[in-house]
């Protein structure tokens, strides 16, 4: 048995504690966006989970490598940069041809098969640079989870 | 005979030494503090989310349990509470609010009420709410993939996940130092050592815990990774690396001591604490999962009442 006094206190944790739970949801979802540039970033595949360490690549204090040897579109022109998956990721989900690529480039200008899917992209990127600078991992299971 | 201690009882009436389940659950939670206060520093406002909501609704599914099985109102002994913020203190602060709703519906309902209440759960209802979750959504505890958009200037990678999956040389990064005052990612309130510590011997000191199990808890882990580790030190982490990382710290002083579902005569207390800290590393360095805390309380939990059947010889004889 609990005394009324025990059950006062429970009350009140419950009735606060929902209260500040319940705003606390609400506030973190209404203010939460994504940082300017990625930190990290979780790729999945069907070979496992690739974490990618975004800021560690981009930063001067960490590889210092610029935006356009990944980011091939468009040009100089950092602001405008998108995601590698809103062009390589885009023909497996919809055998269209990805509304960015029309950004720069006249449809007839492109064929299907010049826009690789995601999985490839990464892995000539990622494994073409490591092998390039002798720097980072190559192997499958060094990058993914298995 | 003649040296035999001999025990007086007296009749009754007896006096109560005033000590409480309500006032061992809010002494736990205070305990649990230091540990929480931290992760809510460290994660910011969704851990303070986590945390509120995940408290109140292991009081409301017990008070709603209360209702529906027309039993006296148990919510004041504090317990309901103590299941919530522990369920709080292992899963990461990004954890949507249905999977703490869900979580704590497992661990106060499943895990305590339909086996009677307090006292008669056979494991630990929050051992077994984790591990549920963790079978049915395993991408909520990846750590990685769930604080991908912090960055708290040290590696942020969980470290038993990276051991398990990329070896020792993706751990040489963290030293003894930094885990324990817990520069490392994981639960909101599992990752700061130093904490853990401090609040599992306040509730030694207290006697709310029992030092038989969290001590050869510790000491199961540290031996049984130092054998793997001097085995293969390629392949298999420190002894001291797998007492401070993971759940291994919050389990020894906050899951494994919970007293329905852990024996409570002395020898068993030893076999419980040693086995459950044996499986966790042997889960760790050679099972399928990340870290094997969770499935080897659960495993020592099925295991109690079979443990305490080993009793101290009765005192006198019959006929």
């Amino acid at each position: 048995m609990t005394s009324k006094k025990e059950l006062q206190i429970a009350y009140s944790l419950a009735i606060i504690l929902f209260i500040v739970g319940v705003l606390s949801y609400a506030f973190a979802a209404f203010s939460a966006k994504a940082p300017e540039l990625p930190i990290r970033l979780m790729f999945k595949g069907v070979a496992g989970k690739v974490l990618f360490d975004h800021k560690i690549h981009t930063e001067d204090a960490g590889y210092a490598i610029s935006c356009g040897e990944c980011h091939h579109h468009p040009g100089e022109d950092e602001a405008a940069i998108r995601a590698c998956g809103d062009c390589h990721n885009f023909l497996e989900k919809t055998e269209a041809l990805p509304p960015a690529c029309a950004e720069c480039h006249e449809v007839d200008e492109i064929e299907d098969s010049e826009v690789i899917k995601r999985v490839d992209a990464f892995h000539s990127q990622c494994i073409g640079c490591h092998k390039e600078n002798e720097a980072g991992p190559e192997k499958c299971s060094s990058c993914h989870v298995m | 005979m003649s040296n035999q201690k001999k025990f007086i009882v007296s009749h009754a009436p007896f006096w109560h030494d005033g000590s409480s389940i309500t006032e061992r659950s809010y002494n736990t939670m205070i305990a649990a503090l230091p540990a929480v206060l931290f992760g809510i520093f460290q994660y910011g406002l969704p851990a303070v989310a986590v945390v509120s909501f995940s408290v109140s609704c292991a009081i409301f599914w017990e008070l709603a349990m209360n209702f529906v099985t027309k039993r006296s109102l148990t919510i004041g002994d504090g317990n309901a509470a103590l299941i919530g913020l522990l369920f709080a203190m292992l899963v990461p602060a990004t954890l949507p609010w249905w999977a703490v709703l869900t979580g704590t519906f497992v661990a106060v309902i499943i895990g305590k009420q339909i086996f009677g209440g307090i006292g008669s759960n056979a494991f630990n209802p929050v051992v077994l709410a984790i591990a549920i979750l963790m079978v049915s959504w395993k991408d909520l505890f990846d750590f990685d993939e769930a604080l991908l958009n912090y960055d708290l200037e040290f590696t942020m990678l969980y470290p038993i996940a990276a051991l398990k999956h990329f070896g020792t040389a993706s751990i040489e990064s963290f030293t003894a130092g930094d885990l324990l005052l817990g520069k490392q990612t994981g639960g909101i309130g599992a990752t700061f050592g130093l904490g853990l510590i401090i609040g599992g011997i306040y509730l030694i000191i207290r006697g709310f815990i029992r030092w038989e199990i969290c001590l050869t808890f510790l000491f199961a882990v540290f031996a049984t990774a130092l054998v793997f580790n001097l085995y293969d030190n390629v392949r298999f982490a420190g002894p001291v690396f797998h007492i401070l990382t993971g759940y291994t710290l919050i389990g020894a002083f906050f899951l494994a001591t919970e007293d329905s579902s852990s024996p409570v005569n002395f020898i068993p207390m030893l076999i419980f604490g040693v086995g459950a800290g044996v499986l966790t590393v042997l889960i760790r360095n050679i099972g399928a999962h990340v870290d094997g805390v969770i499935y080897a309380i659960l495993v020592m939990n099925l295991l109690n009442p079979v443990l305490d059947k080993i009793r101290p010889k009765a005192i006198g004889k019959v006929g």
